[in-house]
């Protein structure tokens, strides 16, 4: 479960990110984050992979306040939570395998555990085939499908993801969207920031609006 | 933990591989830095085996007015022995006096036919060990040689003494704000570049950061690289000052220095060389652990 009690983060004195934050979201849900940009929807995902720190209030992740943890705790942290970024965030000079084996790595598991973990996320996003190409051979859509590849591979407890289908035509939003609905099904809370409408449309979920930094609308359909 | 150790030693050999240029960038100005650092060491070596050759003729003659018996001479000696800074006592009978001052002579030494062998006087030649080759040092002997009334004159070539020290303090600072601020120069060179080598990989240390890596496990592979790089880039540098030394160095510092009365021009000792080694080794890790202390921020 993720909580939200009374969350402000301001970049600057004057102006703030997110401003009064109070929400819950249950452990194996599927959310949508969404609003205009510039509304603290990064924001607000950032501060659960503990990427920022909060000006203001308390963030429980499982119960544990996330918001007090020390840099040596946060990687631990990040080991149960899987993101994915807009802007995919990986490493061209690595193979697929290799990208999506990093953060198995990290985590300093067993050879063998990671050539067996990474080539089913692979085959999970359907790039099992592609593994040895590097993410400049792939086209938008499958490196998108890597990065997911590679938050899944740790069977994260909770899913965030930055805009995952911005660049991406209809077919490929779709096919990614089936992979975060699997992960749903197979436990995962998703958080899914977006501001793509049609999308919220065609696959209906909670959605938490934002503007300003405020929650202005909470919608369970 | 063996075992990690072999993981992190094989991640950083295949973050060298995959960046081989940054990597050969980074070798590379370790080892020029070094080798201007090992150029200046070799003359500084040099200059030092000068000074230490000119330091052996820092010696005091104490004149005997009335030469006593054998047994009185040898106690003298054995005394003077026995001091310290006192490294071995000649004695120079008149006759050797007067053979070694006929030879200084060369083509003029005619001019002494005639004259009676024993004219000079007999003396007791004082060798000092290294250490006491110094103002200090000799008037510490002259005071213990003061004693002795038999002794007429002492001599120790006042002028050339303190000429001398004065030259080797001159020496001293000149090499240490030479040394100085090349290590600066190489210290600053090198972190630098180590940290624009990092810098081309901020996105492989920010997502190592963001899929749950820890301090420790980010940095310490970039560690080993820097370590492995100084490693190379400081055997790169014995190699280039050597292969300097022997076509440029040798000859123009023979020039110089053997007509000084250095026997002969000698490249850095093994400790100094291991020393080059271990330099890089220190550059290549605390450059990448300064770099890394402002890159991976978790």
């Amino acid at each position: 479960m993720i909580q939200f009690h009374n969350v402000c983060k301001a970049y600057q004195k004057d102006s703030s990110a997110l401003e009064d934050i109070t929400l819950t979201i249950p452990k194996g849900d599927f959310v949508y984050l969404t609003g205009p940009s510039g509304a603290g929807k990064s924001t607000l995902l950032k501060l659960l992979y503990c990427a920022e720190k909060p000006s203001r209030g308390v963030i429980l992740v499982n119960g544990q306040n996330i918001t007090r943890m020390s840099s040596r705790q946060i990687p631990y942290l990040r080991r149960r939570v899987g993101v994915v970024f807009q802007d995919f965030k990986l490493l061209n000079s690595r193979t697929i395998f290799e990208n999506v084996a990093f953060p198995l790595e990290v985590q300093g598991k067993r050879r063998f555990e990671v050539s067996q973990k990474v080539y089913q996320a692979l085959k999970l996003v359907g790039l099992e085939h592609k593994l040895k190409k590097h993410p400049l051979e792939l086209s938008g859509g499958e490196q998108q499908r890597v990065a997911i590849a590679r938050a899944l591979v740790i069977d994260p407890q909770v899913l965030l993801a930055d805009e995952p289908t911005g660049n991406l035509d209809d077919a490929n939003t779709a096919e990614i969207m089936n992979l975060f609905k699997g992960a749903n099904a197979r436990g995962s809370t998703v958080v899914l920031a977006t501001h793509d409408k049609a999308m919220i449309r065609q696959f209906p979920r909670r959605t938490i609006v934002l503007a300003d930094g405020r929650v202005v609308s909470d919608i369970v359909p | 933990m063996f075992a990690h150790l072999i993981y992190m030693v094989r991640r950083a050999l295949r973050n060298m591989r995959q960046s081989p240029f940054l990597c050969f960038a980074a070798i590379g100005t370790v080892a020029v830095a070094l080798t201007i650092l090992a150029f200046f060491a070799i003359i500084v070596q040099n200059v030092q085996n000068l000074t230490a050759h000119w330091s052996e003729e820092v010696q005091v003659v104490a004149y005997i007015d009335t030469l006593p018996e054998e047994r009185v001479l040898n106690s003298w000696q054995a005394e003077l022995r026995q001091l310290a800074g006192v490294q071995g006592v000649q004695f120079v009978s008149r006759a050797e006096a007067f053979s070694r001052f006929k030879k200084r002579m060369g083509e003029n030494a005619d001019l002494l036919d005639g004259l009676n062998a024993d004219f000079l006087p007999a003396s007791l030649e004082i060798a000092l060990k290294p250490e006491a080759r110094n103002q200090a040092g000799v008037a510490l002997v002259l005071s213990q040689l003061r004693k002795n009334s038999s002794f007429s004159d002492l001599r120790y070539g006042q002028e050339w003494l303190e000429r001398f020290e004065t030259f080797v303090a001159l020496l001293r600072v000149a090499g240490a704000i030479l040394g100085g601020f090349l290590l600066f120069a190489t210290l600053f060179i090198v972190s630098n570049t180590i940290k624009l080598t990092l810098y081309a990989r901020k996105d492989e240390l920010e997502i190592m950061a963001l899929v749950g890596g820890t301090t420790a496990f980010i940095k310490f592979p970039f560690l080993i690289e820097g370590a492995m790089q100084g490693v190379c880039g400081g055997i790169l540098a014995l190699g280039c000052s050597f292969g300097l030394f022997q076509f440029f160095l040798r000859e123009g510092l023979g020039t110089v220095l053997l007509s000084s009365g250095v026997s002969q021009i000698g490249f850095l000792p093994f400790p100094w060389q291991a020393g080059l080694v271990a330099a890089g080794t220190a550059l290549g890790f605390f450059g990448s652990l300064f770099a890394l202390r402002k890159l991976v921020r978790i």
